[in-house]
């Protein structure tokens, strides 16, 4: 037996190495002297900041990275490159958001913030691995620490239902996704995604691959929150305290697409000529295709009925995770590899603008819930635009970016994720994006109606606004010029991530 | 100079903007209210004055002025491009001459939260200029739907008891057309860059394409597209059936929302007819042409014969504005010079006699807050000037020579009655079974409006509360002085509007009929004219 060079290479995982040794050191610190906050805090930020400028360094191309590194299990191209921007910013924002529930709570923030981290490093190993197995890893990694922040808030009926619900689910999904991936591998001989891409051309085709991919779809699709494997979200939503749900809504979500998108978009590719592949390829673009409008109609007509805004954002997850699978779909029948990478980009960018519109909109719901989240009905939002019109104008600026309007992150997003299932001229994509358009306009319905009741109602209820701390004012900050950055200049930074791998390349020559 | 000649579009788009960002630091810096009315005066005002540089222009080869074309998002393939000509030229103007008319309209009524109604107004005339002059499909859709939250606000907050149902069903009905429209924006621009290898939004790029016969559309294609667009215009328009929003928005939505609402913004609908469907899918225009025909004449009977039993004015004009635009559309799908100059005409009579209409309706309703006809009758003997105002606007509005409705109406008339679009055969003749089918609503209107008149001004004053009305004041005279001039301007001597839009709409309609073998009918008077 003959042993493959690992090629050993720490700068391609930099960005990962930076943050777990963060979070470790946070942990210990912790230990030591506990409950002091804002250092745990600050260094947590320091540690993704740091890890956002390593991000930056390698693909800037001055560093000479390969592309490629240890033995093929880890890869650093455009899908990494915007997934990995969008953990490094969920996080963040979740950090700065979550100052007021730790505050007001007394929440042990050493370990909050150091689960927040070890979750990061999950997820951005979901985005860098390869090989479906460090995927795996990755997923575990970040699963383990999100099922205890869900239950965080011990004292807490809900939070414990929402953790143990999570952790059952998460754990049955984790083994559909084991599952699948011995399969796979017992059908390709292989955990490695390009070299399951190059096998899966072989006439010879296995049912056994079919069977595994199916298993990979369920794993995923919980991991997204897809109809029909979505009924755990609203409880474990409504469950977990407003800043957990807020990050949970937004970076173990685009985690999963991460690697769902290499699976599947990258993993199993039309092959041309190859009438098997063509085969495989076509099963899941039309299985992924079904649970799209599923999950987008669901995800809407439930968020209609809501009561509760904590509610109503994690049914309109669900439909936003549809529209996303629009533009997964879409990547994977894109015709050239440059048209791939645009529509990868297009899935990362819209992730984040999902995740700076939805974590703005948490952490206002934060503020204004108070205390274990009491105040999340639609009915103590009634009239708050007299009482704290900036809270309620910002608060409707995200409701209209959820929406879709013009100006905003969202709607460029839309139309970056809707545009390559259309490039494709395929009527059951054509088909999907109509059924995605349809949907936005039912999802004006709940969206406004925050709105609605934000401006149009009279409070009868007393009102006292809010004390925000500095660090929350400054995530609504970022988060409503990141709404307008993104919607209006978000030019440079859909090139960067659509810049395919063989450019960065040739920038390093 | 150059500088503002060169940017005046883009100026006349951010200089409300800019106001708004003034109303919003004044009123959050010094916590005073007095002056945001003013400030709000001011900016339109000057935005109506710098428009007016809008006349000296003159068009370039591709029949554009003022044209800006710069790089905006290229991962999406968008630029911001901008331009104006004979078609857009006057909706810009009557977008800026009404909305210093809106604002001082709502001088003493709006007591709450005034900061955030002046910003509201202040970004809808924004976004409202940048529908009308923007020529990148992408630009337009966003300027078409962020028209729609400032509205969506105004209505909502400043509205009357039934405005919240009102206001979503405005959002949602609107909402849901323009995103069909979307679908349809994005379909070009794949159809694009299948034929030539280039994907683009931009209009005069596409429509270039179309010209070379280089893009061509399959048979379903070509409708589809041309359904997505019309849809989404004739919901704004809107055309029966689409049109049970408009009464309910128009009833609560306080005065200057109303005005502005039938001045400028159905006006996008029937504007993205002529500028996007007609150029861009000509077949299919005339193909779908009788349908709309009919719509248009089921729109203009129906909103005659609802209005007529309507007890609340302000809903009896919101249904004449259904019927109205029922003529617009019916003239713009006669595919003649004489319809679709008519058309383009009505459009900007509709805006002032309708605007002056909910103005007038505005007044007596700050008097006395009540717009149950039932409540009034013989106040002319009350308010003599308020009368006579309103018997002039309502004349205006009805079509009677020498006033502005009568040109329009008479134009989209004959332009129907020539029209070969509905000739399937040599021997039908449904053109004038059409023109004739329309004419019978000039006469509703007549009944619909005289009627409202007769029950609220004429008469003994029977209402005792109505004994104290006090006629209008300076302000209100104002307001109204300018559009009564219009009206009698329009109506007597329409030749330098029709003259400026004739290029324009005589390339649209040449471009729908040309391949179709029918005849270009030209009207030779004004040919001359020229």
């Amino acid at each position: 037996m003959q042993l493959a060079d690992p090629n050993v290479n720490l700068t391609i995982i930099l960005p990962e190495i930076i943050i777990a040794v963060v979070g470790i050191v946070v942990m210990l610190y912790d230990c030591f002297f506990p409950k002091n906050r804002v250092l745990t805090g600050a260094v947590s930020l320091i540690g993704i900041g740091l890890a956002g400028a390593a991000l930056a360094w390698i693909w800037s191309g001055t560093g000479n990275v390969p592309l490629t590194a240890w033995g093929g299990m880890v890869t650093h191209d455009n899908l990494r490159l915007g997934f990995t921007t969008v953990f490094l910013v969920v996080s963040a924002l979740t950090i700065l958001i979550s100052t007021v529930w730790v505050e007001q709570e007394e929440v042990a923030a050493g370990e909050f913030h150091a689960l927040l981290l070890f979750a990061t490093f999950g997820m951005m190993l979901m985005a860098v691995g390869n090989d479906m197995v460090v995927i795996f890893l990755g997923l575990e990694t970040l699963s383990i620490a999100t099922y205890v922040m869900a239950g965080l808030r011990k004292g807490d009926l809900r939070s414990n239902e929402s953790a143990m619900k999570y952790f059952v689910l998460g754990s049955l999904a984790s083994a559909f996704l084991l599952y699948g991936i011995a399969l796979i591998y017992g059908a390709t001989g292989s955990t490695n995604i390009t070299e399951i891409a190059a096998r899966i051309a072989d006439p010879n085709f296995p049912a056994l691959l079919l069977v595994g991919g199916a298993m990979l779809i369920v794993g995923f699709g919980f991991k997204i929150a897809a109809v029909p494997f979505h009924v755990w979200t609203p409880d474990v939503y409504e469950g977990a305290p407003a800043t957990i749900t807020g990050f949970m809504a937004t970076g173990p979500k685009a985690a999963a697409f991460a690697s769902f998108t290499r699976v599947f978009v990258i993993g199993f590719p039309f092959i041309a000529g190859a009438e098997a592949a063509g085969y495989l390829h076509q099963a899941w673009i039309s299985v992924l295709a079904v649970i799209a409008i599923l999950t987008m109609t669901v995800g809407n007509v439930a968020a209609i009925m809501q009561n509760n805004v904590k509610r109503m954002l994690a049914f309109s997850s669900i439909s936003h995770a549809g529209y996303t699978l629009v533009g997964l779909i879409g990547a994977g029948f894109a015709a050239t590899t440059a048209a791939r990478d645009e529509a990868v980009a297009a899935v990362a960018f819209y992730m984040l603008t999902y995740a700076v519109t939805t974590l703005g909109a948490f952490a206002i719901i934060t503020l204004l819930a108070q205390r274990n989240d009491r105040r999340a009905e639609f009915n103590d939002f009634n009239g708050i635009g007299t009482h704290s019109p900036v809270l309620a104008f910002t608060m409707a600026l995200f409701m209209l970016s959820l929406l879709g309007m013009p100006l905003t992150a969202g709607f460029i997003g839309k139309v970056l994720v809707f545009r390559p299932a259309l490039e494709a001229g395929n009527t059951l994509l054509t088909v999907v994006v109509v059924a995605a358009v349809i949907n936005t306009a039912i999802s004006a319905y709940y969206y406004l109606r925050l709105i609605v009741v934000m401006f149009f109602k009279e409070r009868t209820t007393s009102w006292t606004a809010p004390q925000i701390p500095a660090a929350v004012t400054a995530a609504i900050i970022i988060t409503v010029l990141g709404v307008f950055y993104l919607g209006i200049f978000g030019n440079g930074l859909i090139e960067k991530f659509s810049r395919s791998v063989t450019v960065a390349e040739a920038q390093v020559k | 100079m150059d500088l503002i000649s060169e940017n005046l579009l883009t100026i006349l788009i951010l200089l409300p903007a800019f106001g708004a960002l003034a109303v919003l630091g004044h009123s959050l810096y010094w916590k005073d209210d007095g002056h945001l009315k003013w400030i709000t005066l001011g900016f339109t005002v000057v935005a109506f004055l710098i428009s007016l540089l809008l006349l000296t222009g003159t068009p370039g080869s591709n029949g554009f002025f003022f044209e800006k074309n710069i790089p905006w998002i290229q991962a999406i393939g968008t630029n911001y491009h901008v331009g104006v000509d004979g078609l857009s030229l006057w909706l810009v103007l009557l977008t800026t001459f009404i909305m210093p008319i809106a604002v001082l309209s709502s001088w003493h009524a709006v007591e709450k939260r005034p900061a955030a109604f002046y910003v509201f107004l202040l970004l809808l005339q924004s976004a409202m200029i940048g529908v009308f002059v923007s020529l990148d499909l992408l630009v337009f859709y966003l300027f078409f739907e962020a028209s729609l939250v400032p509205m969506f606000f105004l209505i909502g907050i400043w509205g009357g008891e039934n405005r919240i149902y009102a206001t979503v069903k405005f959002f949602i009905f609107t909402a849901f057309g323009s995103l069909l429209m979307l679908v349809g924006i994005i379909a070009l621009y794949y159809l694009h860059l299948e034929a030539t290898g280039a994907g683009t939004f931009d209009l005069l790029t596409l429509l270039a394409t179309l010209e070379a016969g280089k893009l061509t559309f399959a048979a379903p294609v070509g409708t589809l597209l041309f359904l997505a667009f019309a849809i989404s215009f004739a919901i704004k328009v809107p055309v029966f059936p689409f049109h049970t929003w408009l009464p309910d928005a128009h009833t609560e939505a306080p005065t200057a929302g109303s005005v502005i609402l039938a001045a400028v913004l159905l006006k996008m609908g029937t504007y993205g007819l002529m500028r996007f469907n007609f150029p861009l899918f000509p077949e299919a225009s005339r193909e779908l042409a009788p349908i709309f025909i009919v719509l248009a004449i089921i729109g203009i009977i129906y909103g005659a014969l609802v209005a007529m039993v309507q007890p609340d004015m302000k809903r009896l004009v919101a249904y004449s504005s259904v019927a109205h635009m029922g003529f617009v559309i019916l003239g713009m799908f006669s595919f003649t010079e004489w319809g679709m100059q008519g058309a383009l005409y009505q459009m900007l009579n509709h805006g002032i006699s309708t605007g002056a209409l909910f103005l007038l309706v505005g007044f007596i309703y700050e008097r006395r807050h009540t717009r149950a006809i039932s409540e009034y009758g013989g106040i002319s003997s009350v308010m003599p000037l308020y009368a006579t105002f309103f018997v002039f606007t309502t004349m205006s509005s009805i079509g009677l020579p020498f006033l502005n409705g009568f040109v329009g109406e008479f134009l989209i008339m004959v332009g129907m009655w020539k029209s070969t679009i509905l000739s399937v055969t040599d021997s039908a003749n449904w053109n004038y079974i059409a023109t004739m089918a329309a004419g019978t609503g000039v006469i509703f209107a007549a009944v619909y409006l005289l009627w409202m008149v007769q029950r609220i001004f004429f008469g003994k004053l029977t209402n005792e509360k109505n004994r104290g009305l006090k006629d209008l004041t300076y302000r209100e005279i104002g307001l109204m002085v300018p559009l009564l001039f219009l009206m009698v301007y329009m109506g007597v001597y329409p030749k330098p509007f029709l003259e400026r839009s004739r290029d324009t709409v005589v390339a649209i309609q040449e471009r729908v009929m040309r391949q179709a073998g029918g005849t270009v009918d030209h009207d030779e008077h004004t040919a001359k004219a020229k």
